[in-house]
């Protein structure tokens, strides 16, 4: 395993238990140590309730873990104080969720600036942001409509403008092809693969053989019960 | 400029909810209308009162026959007289009268020509010739009668008495004309059949003000049998009347008020799925838990300041453009014929300050708390709730 120095994001032993001492307690992802390099399409693959979403979670410091270190970049996150997670979240990593998360009543363009208004760019060039990158998934006539109006495909297209209007190093996808159909999944694929062309990381957790046999991932984790069950590189 | 895009935010956020909060800003400004009229109303009412009454005499010198009001003699007026720092004294005839027509009480006020003074609005002119009378715009509003026009009157022999309406009093005399009715001294006292040497009671002008209560000592001893009372315990009954009436307003309010906080905590506390997964988004994707609550402090103070400066505004012009129309019957007097007010706008920033502070304050709070026990939670944690 290669140390924190040399990967992108490195984990070591981590532990997510939901609801600890309780009697629901689930232990979600279990002494997990995975490496990823800058550069990969890594795939988290295992079935539903495998941890896999846990550990993109975990890995994308949207929580925190029980036990074990995660390293993103040379800095052992876990450790982190709340507010520089957040920068963290903000300026690293893009997301896309399974449910994509989007503000409905929200238009199009309102939805792909929410990551910027932190930022405290001028809105002129915020605007020029969002409009080059809805203007590159091809859903730039649909700015200003509400996300509510839109189709599923255009509301994921949604979700990846909006997960790459930060310019972050790594995109981080769950479930990124659950609610579109084949056709539609095979479009995300070629733009997520434009992405990594473009020299993003990508982590992608997925059930779906579509996307973990494509021929641009370059590492695949299996997990099982929460722990990772084997690891391989393409 | 970060300030001003999450100000942005909060506006097009609070647009987007736009029915839900509509219907908060109506409730809350109608919340604030109401108190903000009991309040506005009231001092304005005091002010008014203390305003007329500083024309009022220095002191009045009443009868106390068994405990109750009594004519006094006018032969009173020579003794007093004597007293040392009393300037004019005088006699007035006056009294209630019960009108059966309409319902109402009227106040019947003999003058004599010299003292005309005293009552400086009018419209038309003063009665001084037998048989004529000049009304209050209560008066003249409930028995429909204006200047020229004939106002009778039951006499104390119940009979009829035809008076001519010669003046008018102006609406702005207000609290004391109202319902006042004015004759010349002789054509009350023979209405009232009032015996011979006696009147209502007695006015007394004191030069130095610090000396009024000396005087009214003097009389008090030089007359066993009379009641002096000061200007200035005229003013506290009416301050004392009108903090009653007001507190029992704001006591019945109270509820109101206790039931829209309940409303705003349980609408802020209860912060819905949509919201909170909304928070959830934002964090998970770069806001810290600081422009959250930024968000929801905007958001909270947009809402509540528009529905404060709203309820002001109604009350406002409630009170002083249209006279309070629903808060009058109780706050005014028991007689059926309210003045029909323009108040003069005397407002109390103290109070103003007052309200803001039990509406405002709490509401910004409670929309800013519950979002913040959401904004620490791990973003993960809160979509996946």
């Amino acid at each position: 395993m290669k140390e924190p120095a040399e990967a992108l994001i490195w984990t070591e032993d981590v532990t997510k238990v939901y609801n600890p001492r309780l009697p629901d307690e689930v232990r979600a992802v279990d002494r997990v140590s995975v490496t990823i390099d800058r550069g990969d399409v890594a795939v988290l693959k295992g079935p539903s309730g495998s941890g896999k979403t846990s550990l993109l979670s975990l890995i994308g410091c949207m929580s925190r873990p029980t036990s074990g270190r995660i390293f993103v970049d040379g800095r052992d996150v876990a450790k982190l104080s709340e507010s520089l997670l957040t920068a963290i979240r903000r300026e690293t990593f893009g997301f896309i969720f399974q449910q994509y998360n989007l503000v409905p009543d929200a238009s199009v363009l309102e939805n792909v600036l929410l990551p910027l208004y932190p930022v405290g760019l001028r809105p002129s060039e915020m605007k020029q942001r969002a409009n080059r990158i809805l203007e590159g998934l091809g859903i730039e006539n649909r700015r200003r409509l509400k996300v509510r109006k839109l189709s599923g495909g255009e509301q994921q297209r949604v979700a990846i403008a909006r997960a790459l209007v930060n310019e972050p190093d790594i995109i981080v996808a769950d479930e990124p092809t659950a609610h579109l159909d084949r056709q539609r999944s095979a479009d995300l694929l070629r733009v997520l693969e434009d992405l990594n062309m473009q020299g993003k990381t990508i982590i992608i957790a997925t059930h779906d053989a579509q996307v973990y046999d494509h021929v641009f991932v370059t590492r695949t984790i299996e997990m099982g019960d929460g722990r990772v069950e084997a690891e391989r590189l393409s | 400029m970060r300030r001003l895009l999450i100000l942005d935010y909060a506006l097009s956020s609070l647009w987007r909810r736009r029915y839900k909060n509509f219907s908060i800003i109506a409730v809350f400004t109608l919340t604030v209308a109401v108190l903000g009229s009991i309040l506005l109303l009231t001092h304005s009412l005091k002010m008014e009162a203390s305003e007329i009454l500083a024309g009022a005499p220095d002191l009045v010198v009443q009868r106390m026959s068994a405990g109750r009001h009594d004519l006094i003699p006018v032969r009173y007026i020579e003794e007093i007289e004597k007293i040392p720092g009393v300037g004019a004294v005088k006699s007035r005839c006056w009294g209630y009268y019960y009108d059966a027509l309409t319902g109402s009480n009227f106040t019947l006020l003999g003058l004599d020509e010299t003292a005309t003074h005293e009552i400086h609005l009018l419209e038309g002119s003063m009665p001084k010739a037998e048989g004529q009378c000049a009304v209050g715009p209560g008066v003249a509003r409930i028995r429909n009668v204006k200047v020229g026009d004939e106002l009778i009157l039951i006499d104390s022999t119940n009979t009829g008495v035809v008076f001519e309406v010669v003046g008018t009093f102006t609406e702005e005399s207000s609290i004391l004309t109202n319902d006042l009715v004015v004759f010349p001294k002789d054509d009350l006292v023979w209405f009232f059949g009032l015996p011979e040497g006696r009147a209502t009671d007695i006015t007394v002008e004191v030069f130095n003000e610090s000396e009024v209560s000396t005087v009214a000592g003097k009389i008090k001893r030089m007359y066993p049998d009379t009641r002096p009372i000061t200007r200035r315990e005229i003013v506290q009954t009416y301050d004392a009347v009108f903090n009653w009436r007001s507190g029992m307003m704001l006591t019945v309010f109270l509820s109101a008020l206790i039931a829209f906080s309940i409303l705003a905590w349980d609408k802020a506390t209860g912060i819905s799925a949509e919201e909170r997964r909304e928070v959830g988004i934002l964090k998970a994707i770069g806001w810290d838990t600081s422009d959250v609550l930024e968000l929801k402090f905007w958001e909270g103070t947009v809402i509540s300041l528009t529905s404060f400066l709203l309820g002001l505004i109604f009350a406002f012009v409630h009170v002083f453009f249209f006279g309070a129309p629903l808060l009058t019957p109780v706050l005014k007097g028991w007689s059926v014929i309210f003045p029909d007010f323009h108040f003069t706008p005397y407002i109390d920033l103290y109070q103003i300050a007052v309200i803001g502070f039990l509406t405002v304050v709490p509401y910004v709070a409670s929309t800013v708390i519950p979002s913040w026990k959401t904004a620490v939670t791990d973003p993960e944690e809160v979509m996946r709730s």
